[in-house]
């Protein structure tokens, strides 16, 4: 009996080692293609003006590249705290969706797992987490610790490298750091459409979302991402009752 | 920066990742919004993505000028061949920093 004992608790700690590294081994393409935006996270908020110690601190504990580098562009244009706090408010958003979709698997565990977990939300820990390739890990701990710790770390690094550097960086678009996301969002979203309905979400956000910004409208990730589950659901309850719709 | 605004930012974007985690909140997902949610990951990252690739400027285009479009027309290709991601990232974005 205690040989047993012995080897189920030896088993269950090599399973917590190896979910850690398995996450943190899931989230690395992505976390090497974050170095570039990280680089420019820290350069950008040098440029504006904030001291070193912030513009550390800013990844440190907003850990958020995309409202990150609003708040910057904001600042460099002299936008005030209301304006920034808002499109904050308005970028982070999608994650209300991230937590509510994990909120099954998560919120049965200690607080101190889920705060941290909370934290370390981000568009890519989440993709890792719901992918189907991982699907045994999806309610394991570990691995999403593993998957946003790796992320985190990496953006932390990439944002003291660009505090390093420090030299003014040309406009995003022109050298086309943001081709960057395409790349590994569309890693991530490729593989997942292994369904119909699955298709037409994807169809239905890209569609809307593209929409949406032409007419520069802000709330449009919202809506669109909206719009996209909407079908994505309504298509499998067409899917399943042989073309009847019941919802 | 003040560190008011710092923290503030910080504050804004935990509750948002942090708020559904919390058992105390009085919300119960039913199987039809659980299904509903298994859609947000392709949902999110595609209403992220379309725009960086479709939109060129202001402006919609599709051709083979658009250097966004093209390149993630290849990765669209190197993900489905490979399934592999770390390959996928590093060949579109050496494809499109070198080549397009």
């Amino acid at each position: 009996m205690k040989m047993l004992g012995f080897i189920m608790q030896s088993s269950e700690s090599n399973n917590k080692y190896v979910s850690l590294m398995r996450g943190a081994l899931a989230v690395f393409p992505l976390a090497l293609a974050v170095v570039p935006w990280g680089i420019l996270a820290g350069s950008y908020a040098i440029e504006v003006g904030l001291t070193w110690l912030q513009a550390q601190a800013m990844s440190a504990i907003v850990f958020a590249g995309a409202a990150q580098l609003a708040a910057l562009g904001m600042l460099a244009s002299g936008i005030g705290v209301m304006g920034i706090l808002l499109t904050t408010t308005l970028i982070t958003s999608r994650h209300l969706l991230y937590s509510l979709s994990l909120r099954p698997s998560l919120q049965t565990l200690p607080t101190r797992w889920r705060i941290t977990l909370g934290f370390l939300l981000t568009d890519e820990m989440f993709a890792i987490v719901m992918s189907e390739k991982f699907k045994s890990f999806q309610s394991n701990p570990w691995f999403a610790l593993g998957a946003g710790g790796c992320f985190y770390v990496s953006w932390n690094l990439a944002t003291t490298l660009g505090i390093v550097l420090g030299t003014s960086m040309p406009e995003l678009h022109s050298v086309g750091l943001d081709f960057a996301i395409v790349a590994t969002f569309i890693a991530l979203i490729v593989p997942s459409i292994k369904t119909f309905p699955v298709l037409v979400c994807v169809g239905v956000a890209a569609y809307s979302a593209t929409v949406f910004a032409l007419v520069q409208w802000q709330a449009g990730l919202l809506l669109s991402s909206g719009l996209g589950m909407l079908a994505g659901y309504v298509a499998e309850c067409v899917y399943k009752n042989d073309g009847k719709v019941v919802l | 920066m003040s560190w008011a605004v710092l923290f503030a930012m910080a504050a804004i974007i935990f509750i948002s990742r942090y708020v559904f985690l919390e058992p105390r909140l009085p919300v119960v997902l039913g199987p039809r919004l659980q299904r509903l949610l298994t859609y947000s990951a392709p949902a999110v990252l595609s209403a992220i993505v379309a725009p960086l690739i479709f939109i060129d400027g202001e402006q919609l285009y599709l051709g083979v000028q658009n250097r966004y479009f093209i390149g993630a027309m290849a990765a669209c290709l190197l993900i489905v061949v490979t399934r592999n991601t770390l390959i996928t990232v590093l060949i579109s974005m050496g494809l499109f920093f070198f080549v397009l």
